[in-house]
C-alpha cells in the first residue's frame, strides 16, 4: 500500500511531527544549496478539479526542489467537462504513469477516493470541507518558528469553522501534538455537533482567543452572507475580527495566521495582517517546505 | 391441484394466528389453514417443520425505476428480487422518468408486472402526487386511481407548499385515496447528504438536520387531522418524527407511518470513510432514534417495515460521496434484517413482525393481501420463511440490477425460502430438496 497524505485525522502524531521537522531541514537545506537533483525523477500530476492558485505553485515548486517533475491537470478544459467521472480521469491518469497524484476536490472524501483508484502515493490539497493537510503542516512549521515549540500552546481558530477544511486539519494536528484548540465563530458556522472534532467552542472572539498563543483566522467565504449565514459584514466584522482591538485579549506575543486568500478589512484589519505578529507570508513560504517533506515521505515507500 | 404446507409455525396476523399446523392450496386459492385439517390427496408437499408459513409479504414502498431508468432496475428485475425477498405484492414508487402521473404508465406498469417473465408478483403502483412531480400542479387523481394506483405519492420531491398539500389531501379525500408523503422541508435539507452530526461535522458534509423531517411530518399530519385525509408517512428515521406521529394518532389523525431497515440498524457512523452504500434518505440518524424507532415499533406508533429498495447503478455511486445519489436495495434483505434486528431481539413478536411485513401494510392501502384467509386474496399468497438461518449478504447474488447495498457483508439470521402467489414463484436454494415432494 503506497504512502498516502489523505487526511491528519488519521495521521498519528509521531509522523505530524517528523514531516514538520523534516520540513525545517528542508527550508535550510534549499535556502542554502537551491534544488535538490534526482537520479530518478518523479512524474507527479497536480490535479486540480477546483480552482487554487498558491496551493498548486506550492506543490510546484515543492516538486521543483525536490527534483521532480510536475503534470498539470485542471478541471476547466480537460476530460472532466466532457463529463468523465472521477474514477476514470484517475485511472487514465495512472496509466499515463504519473506516479504521485496531488489533488483538491471540491467534494469531502473525493480524495480517498482518488487513492482508491490510484494505487500510488495521493496526497490531499483540500477535499472540499473535510481536510487539507498540507495547510496545516505549514502552520504548524510556522508556528515552531515562531513559539519553538508545537506543544502546549493555546490555540483559537476563529471564523467560518463549519465550511473550513483548514480549521480541522489544523485541528486535528495541533491536538494530537498536544495543544488546546479552540474554535470561535458564529453559531451558524460552528457546526452544531462537534463532539468527533477536537476542539472547545467559544461563540464569543474574546472570550475565545483569551490567553491564546495562536490566532488563526479562517477566510469567509462570500456565499456564506447569500445563505444567510452571516447578517452582514459589517456585523461579522464587529464581532468577529481580529483588529488591534480585540487581540489584547490574546498573549502580547500571540501570532496571527491566515490560510489565505485574505479578506482585508473583514478576517484582519490592515494592522494585523501587516504588522509584527502577523504569520500570514511565513505561512506561504512554509507551504512550500511542508509539501517537499510530504512528498519525500511519500515516496520514500516505494524506494522501500 | 392441491398443495400442502405442512407443519410450519403458522402466522396470520389477519386472524391472529400463531400455531403449529398446515395450509392447503387448491387450484390457486387458500382452501384450508389450521393445525387439524383434513390433508386428503395432495399433489405437492412442502414440508415446513420448523419454518413460519405466512401470508405473502407485502412491500409498500419499492422503486422499481421503469420507465426510464432501466439501468437501475426494471419491473422485471425489481419483482423477480421481491418475490426472493418473500414478498408476493409490492407497491412502486412514481419517481420513474417520466413520473407515474398519467393512466397510460399505470397500465404499463401493470402490464409488464403481470407478463410471464416477470417476478409473478402483485405490482400496486402508486400515482405521482403531482404533475411531473413538480409540487405544483395536483395530478388528475380520479383518473390514476381508475387505472389503478393504491396511494398517490410525492415521493423524492416533497412538496413544499402547504397550500398545495391542503388542496392535494382535500382532493384524495374525495377519492378515498390515501397518501404516501415524503416529509423533508427542502430549505432545511438543501445541499445536505447525511444525517446533521458529530460525524457529518468531522467529515465535513453538509447535514440534513431532524428537524427538515420532523416539522414536515408535523405539518402534514397537521393537515391530515384537519382534513380527514388518510396519510402514510414514508420511511420515518427521526426520534421526533415518531413522537409527533404518537401525538397525532392519540388526537385521532388518520396517520400511518413506515420504517426501512437501514433506519432501525445503522446509524450515521456507518458512513464511515465517505461510504455513499450508506447514503440513504432521510439519512442514517443516531442511537437515540434507533432506541426510540424500536420502542415506537414495539408499542405499534410505527405500522410498518418497508424496503425502500433503491437500485443505482455502480458508476453513479462510485463517486464522491457528496454527488452519490441516495438510498441502497433492500427488496433481498428486508425479512432478514427485520428477524435479525428485531425479532430475535424480542422486540417484536414473531406475529408482530409478521404484521408489520403483510397484513397492515395490506389493509392501510386495501390491498387483497396480507391474509392467510381463503377467499380474501385473488390468488393464494403465502411466504415460507426459516427464522433461524444464518446467511451472510453478498451484494452481487441478487435478482436486482443494482449493487448499492447498505447489507454487503451483514451476517443475517432469518430468511424467506419460499414465495408462493398463485403458484410457486421463487424457492431458495437453502430450502432443502427433500423438503419437496411431488405425489
Amino acid at each position: 500500500m503506497s504512502r498516502c497524505v489523505l487526511a491528519v485525522r488519521h495521521m498519528e502524531a509521531g509522523l505530524l511531527q517528523s514531516l514538520v521537522y523534516r520540513a525545517a531541514e528542508l527550508k535550510a537545506v534549499v535556502e542554502k544549496d537551491g534544488p535538490q537533483s534526482q537520479k530518478r525523477p518523479r512524474v507527479v500530476g497536480l490535479l486540480f478539479f477546483e480552482n487554487s492558485t498558491r496551493t498548486r505553485v506550492s506543490f510546484e515548486q515543492a516538486a521543483f526542489y525536490l527534483g521532480h517533475k510536475c503534470v498539470n491537470f485542471s478541471a476547466a478544459g480537460s476530460s472532466v467537462s466532457k463529463g468523465e467521472t472521477l474514477k476514470d480521469t484517475i485511472l487514465t491518469l495512472k496509466h499515463e504513469r504519473l506516479e504521485a497524484m496531488v489533488v483538491r476536490h471540491s467534494a469531502s472524501g473525493a480524495c480517498a477516493l482518488a487513492a482508491k483508484y490510484f494505487g500510488g502515493p495521493v496526497v490531499n490539497a483540500g477535499d472540499g470541507q473535510h481536510e487539507h493537510p498540507t495547510q496545516a503542516l505549514g502552520d504548524a512549521l510556522t508556528i515552531l518558528e515562531r513559539k519553538g515549540t508545537l506543544t502546549g500552546l493555546k490555540v483559537a481558530i476563529v471564523g467560518d469553522v463549519m465550511h473550513s477544511r483548514v480549521a480541522r486539519s489544523n485541528a486535528w494536528l495541533l491536538s494530537k501534538l498536544g495543544n488546546e484548540v479552540r474554535f470561535v465563530g458564529p453559531r451558524t458556522l460552528i457546526p452544531g455537533h462537534t463532539s468527533m472534532l477536537p476542539g472547545q467552542v467559544h461563540y464569543d472572539l474574546r472570550a475565545g482567543i483569551a490567553d491564546a498563543d495562536v490566532v488563526m483566522c479562517l477566510r469567509l467565504q462570500k456565499e456564506r452572507m447569500a445563505d444567510g449565514m452571516i447578517s452582514s459584514v459589517a456585523e461579522f466584522v464587529r464581532m468577529y475580527q481580529v483588529n488591534r482591538s480585540s487581540i489584547r485579549a490574546a498573549k502580547p506575543d500571540a501570532i496571527v495566521m491566515h490560510p489565505g486568500p485574505l479578506n482585508r478589512g473583514i478576517e484582519l484589519d490592515d494592522h494585523i495582517a501587516d504588522g509584527a505578529q502577523s504569520g500570514v507570508t511565513q505561512q506561504v513560504t512554509n507551504g512550500v517546505f511542508v509539501r517537499m517533506a510530504a512528498l519525500e515521505w511519500v515516496f520514500q515507500e516505494d524506494a522501500s | 391441484m392441491r398443495t400442502l404446507f405442512k407443519n410450519g409455525r403458522i402466522l396470520d396476523p389477519s386472524q391472529d394466528l400463531d400455531v403449529v399446523g398446515s395450509v392447503i392450496v387448491e387450484d390457486s386459492q387458500i382452501a384450508e389453514v389450521g393445525p387439524d385439517i383434513d390433508e386428503g390427496d395432495v399433489d405437492e408437499v412442502y414440508d415446513c417443520t420448523g419454518f413460519w408459513i405466512t401470508p405473502g409479504l407485502v412491500d409498500m414502498h419499492t422503486h422499481l425505476r421503469e420507465p426510464g431508468e432501466e439501468r437501475r432496475e426494471t419491473i422485471k428485475s425489481g419483482t423477480q428480487a421481491a418475490a426472493a425477498g418473500g414478498f408476493t405484492t409490492i407497491c412502486c414508487m412514481p419517481n420513474t422518468t417520466p413520473p407515474l402521473d398519467n393512466a397510460a404508465l399505470v397500465d404499463f406498469i401493470l402490464d409488464k408486472a403481470a407478463a410471464p417473465e416477470a417476478g409473478g408478483v402483485f405490482v400496486a403502483p402508486v400515482g405521482a402526487l403531482t404533475v411531473g412531480n413538480n409540487g405544483e400542479v395536483i395530478s388528475d387523481l380520479a383518473a390514476l386511481k381508475k387505472a389503478g394506483i393504491v396511494a398517490a405519492s410525492d415521493e423524492d420531491y416533497p412538496i413544499q407548499n402547504s397550500r398545495v398539500m391542503l388542496r392535494a389531501m382535500e382532493f384524495a379525500l374525495q377519492l378515498d385515496l390515501p397518501l404516501m408523503l415524503h416529509c423533508d422541508d427542502r430549505n432545511l435539507s438543501a445541499g445536505g447528504s447525511m444525517n446533521d452530526g458529530a460525524t457529518s461535522a468531522m467529515l465535513g458534509l453538509r447535514g440534513i438536520p431532524r428537524s427538515s423531517e420532523v416539522t414536515m411530518i408535523m405539518r402534514n399530519c397537521e393537515l391530515a387531522l384537519n382534513t380527514g385525509c388518510r396519510i402514510h408517512i414514508m420511511r420515518v428515521s427521526t426520534w421526533g418524527g415518531v413522537e409527533a406521529i404518537r401525538q397525532f394518532k392519540y388526537l385521532g389523525a388518520p396517520v400511518t407511518c413506515e420504517i426501512a431497515p437501514h433506519h432501525f440498524v445503522f446509524t450515521d457512523e456507518a458512513v464511515g470513510e465517505f461510504d455513499p452504500n450508506f447514503k440513504t434518505t432521510p439519512p442514517l440518524r443516531t442511537q437515540v432514534d434507533i432506541d426510540i424507532l424500536v420502542q415506537a415499533l414495539n408499542d405499534g406508533t410505527i405500522d410498518c417495515i418497508a424496503s425502500d429498495h433503491s437500485p443505482h447503478p455502480s458508476h453513479l455511486v462510485d463517486v464522491p460521496f457528496e454527488e452519490a445519489p441516495f438510498g441502497s436495495v433492500g427488496l433481498e434483505t428486508t425479512v432478514g434484517a427485520a428477524l435479525t434486528f428485531l425479532t430475535h431481539r424480542n422486540f417484536l413478536s414473531p406475529l408482530e413482525t409478521i404484521r408489520k411485513l403483510s397484513t397492515r401494510p395490506a389493509s392501510i392501502l386495501r390491498l387483497e393481501a396480507g391474509t392467510l384467509k381463503p377467499g380474501d386474496t385473488p390468488v393464494a399468497q403465502v411466504t415460507v420463511i426459516d427464522p433461524e438461518i444464518e446467511w451472510t449478504v453478498d451484494r452481487n447474488k441478487t435478482f436486482s440490477h443494482s449493487r448499492n447495498n447498505s447489507w454487503h457483508g451483514v451476517r443475517l439470521k432469518g430468511k424467506p425460502l419460499l414465495t408462493f402467489c398463485g403458484g410457486e414463484i421463487y424457492r431458495d436454494a437453502k430450502f432443502d430438496a427433500s423438503r419437496f415432494v411431488a405425489c
